[in-house]
């Protein structure tokens, strides 16, 4: 996957000497993918999954990681023709030249940055009460939200070591979960069975997979803040494409994997009534290691999943918030940056209080029976990314035949269609099986309205003379 | 002598380099290297407060944080243009203090010149900035130009 690609390359510019030094390898691209990808889900959610299936619940995150891979494929087509910091936006705005649909756009990754947050704070409170019961929920996960706006005030987040070591303390999580089940089926007590059980899905099994997806569909998020470091990575057109779709494939590898190891260990109404729900496997008490210790060290090594996935999208915040200032689509402020820290501070105690907003408004408000907030804002961040992912793969393919270049990575077309057609059924799942989460989604493209309202009366002009207002283009170089 | 000049984009950065020019001989400097580190995981890799609307290359290389700085680097090579020693202009990529450190040592550096970041409580309160570290583990002498009194440094980022 990311093997091979470790060496820099010479990099020539006029006027600047042949020393513009990448630092982002390709492995190190990888493991920012998986980590990202892996904390924000199985973690989080598979015990919803496994309760709207049942025991064949791992299909569910088979089918999900396959529209999450084909997405990813677009991303990767579009990044090595573009491979600058903007993401998403800047590919709409290439492929359609329409201000308010990249307008649009940004305000919908944005908004799916806080409600993934918000949903990922909530995760780590639960595996945190599994620990140590002395704080309700939601003041845990907002301490959880104030300390993770410190950390990356102070920029500890830019250390790719720290993220490597992250990503690690997250796959062996899931390496403990899969032993457990090898000795389970080992001592031959496995009831294989529970692999094709569709006890829990009410209506015919398809549904009850789309359904599924739809859950799982979380725990695929987070690849898309990888074109965060498209630009450092060095050699991107080979590079990235490897990571990115090599990344999110092994994630999905270990989901599947994961997935089967829960159904087959612990009966699936157990997965489903739990709020930590991968803890139940370790409580099972299949192997021979006390249980008290391993339920504190896969608590630990849980949290520290959610935190990594969590810090990503903390930095994503502001990063996005600095580049609509700079488009003169937000108030200016959000583009000061501290004088010592270089950090955007303002942005940063903005991203922290509307995440908490969430958290707080999630917490007084009745949810419909049986559902969490971590499901509330896992579906709301899943209905902003689908429309984007959407939309991204559509970029891609009017984007054809115009800035291709020697060496460019092309998808393939028809996984193409077939991942837009993905996309858009469980987009049209999610919204006919659950209308109210768009009323959180309005609440926060409404936001971002406001906030561009606000500059749009009261602002200065801060773009170059030559761009238009929300030009993606002067975003983050100006 | 090869001088090394760091700016992370701040109006301080370009005011070490007025500093370094206002005392320093240029007939014993040979070279002149103005550095800026690009930090790809931070939330804003690398912020240009230094270039104005109208020297920046826009749309050469779109809404990209390595635009940005480029841009601070040239408004800092800018100030020593006509001084005598050759001006390089480089852009890295990585934790600042550690890039710097690197870069004087390939370019067997004689001095580094960086600005020593603002003058907040958090300076007081948290240490580890960039400045710190070069001091301490550069391998050449480090001229580390404090922030003047508030008047002196707007007029200087001003102008």
């Amino acid at each position: 996957m990311a093997e091979g690609t470790t060496y820099a390359t010479p990099y020539d510019e006029p006027g600047h000497e042949n020393d513009l030094k990448r630092s982002i390898t390709g492995r190190l691209l990888f493991f920012y993918t998986l980590g990202d990808v892996l904390g924000s889900g199985i973690y989080v959610l598979i015990g919803a999954v496994a309760g709207a299936v049942g025991g064949a619940f791992w299909i569910a995150f088979g089918v999900g990681v396959a529209i999450a891979v084909i997405t990813a494929m677009a991303y990767a087509e579009l990044v090595t023709k573009y491979p600058q910091a903007a993401g998403a936006a800047l590919y709409v705005n290439k492929a359609f030249g329409n201000k308010f649909l990249t307008f649009l756009i940004t305000v919908c990754f944005l908004s799916s940055s806080f409600a993934a947050a918000g949903a990922l704070s909530s995760g780590f409170a639960s595996y945190f009460l599994e620990v140590w019961e002395f704080a309700p929920a939601l003041v845990i996960s907002l301490v959880f939200v104030l300390i993770l706006t410190i950390i990356n005030f102070i920029g500890i987040t830019e250390s790719v070591v720290i993220n490597m070591l992250m990503t690690f303390a997250e796959v062996s999580g899931l390496i403990i979960v899969t032993i457990i089940a090898i000795w389970y089926v080992a001592e031959g007590n496995a009831d294989f069975g529970t692999l094709t059980d569709f006890s829990n899905a009410e209506g015919h099994p398809i549904l009850a997979i789309i359904s599924g997806v739809a859950l799982a569909f979380f725990a695929m998020t987070g690849f898309e803040n990888t074109a965060n470091v498209a630009e450092e990575t060095i050699d991107p057109q080979r590079s990235f494409p490897r990571a990115l779709i090599g990344g999110i494939a092994t994630a999905g590898v270990i989901y599947v994997v994961v997935a089967i190891a829960a159904a087959l260990t612990v009966d699936t109404e157990t997965l489903a009534g739990s709020e930590a729900s991968l803890l139940e496997v370790i409580k099972a008490d299949i192997i021979p290691v006390p249980v008290d210790a391993m339920v504190i060290l896969f608590a630990i090594i849980a949290m520290i999943a959610i935190t990594n996935t969590t810090l990503v999208a903390v930095v994503t915040q502001p990063r996005i918030l600095y580049g609509m200032a700079k488009e003169d689509v937000v108030p200016g402020v959000f583009s000061k940056i501290h004088s010592s820290r270089r950090s955007p501070w303002f942005g940063l105690i903005f991203s922290g209080l509307v995440v908490a907003a969430l958290l707080t408004i999630g917490s007084q408000i009745d949810l419909a029976a049986g559902e969490t907030l971590i499901d509330r804002l896992a579906t709301v961040t899943v209905v902003f990314l689908l429309f984007i992912y959407a939309l991204v793969i559509v970029s891609c393919l009017k984007l054809r035949g115009h800035d291709e270049a020697e060496g460019n990575y092309r998808a393939s077309t028809p996984l193409l269609v077939v991942g837009l057609v993905g996309n858009l059924v469980l987009l049209g799942y999610v919204v006919y099986d659950d209308p109210s989460s768009l009323y959180w989604c309005a609440g926060l493209v409404a936001l971002g309205v406001v906030l561009f309202l606000v500059e749009y009366l009261f602002g200065k002009r801060t773009r170059p003379a030559s761009a238009e207002r929300g030009d993606p283009e002067v975003g983050r170089g100006a | 002598m090869h001088v090394i000049v760091a700016t992370d984009g701040s109006k301080q950065s370009l005011a070490a380099a007025r500093h370094l020019k206002s005392f320093a001989d240029p007939t014993k400097i040979t070279e002149v290297s103005v550095i800026a580190v690009i930090r790809p995981l931070a939330a804003v890799s690398f912020a240009d407060e230094l270039s104005t609307v109208d020297q920046r290359k826009a749309h050469t290389d779109a809404g990209s944080f390595r635009a940005a700085a480029e841009n601070a680097v040239d408004v800092v090579a800018a100030e020593f243009d006509g001084w005598g020693p050759k001006v390089h202009r480089k852009v890295r990529g990585g934790s600042p203090a550690n890039e710097i450190i690197k870069a004087a040592k390939q370019l067997s550096a004689g001095l580094v010149v960086v600005a020593a970041g603002g003058r907040g409580i958090s300076d007081v309160v948290l240490v580890g900035s960039t400045a710190q570290r070069v001091q301490h583990y550069a391998p050449c002498p480090v001229l580390v130009v404090r922030p003047a009194p508030r008047r002196t440094t707007s007029k200087a980022g001003r102008s």
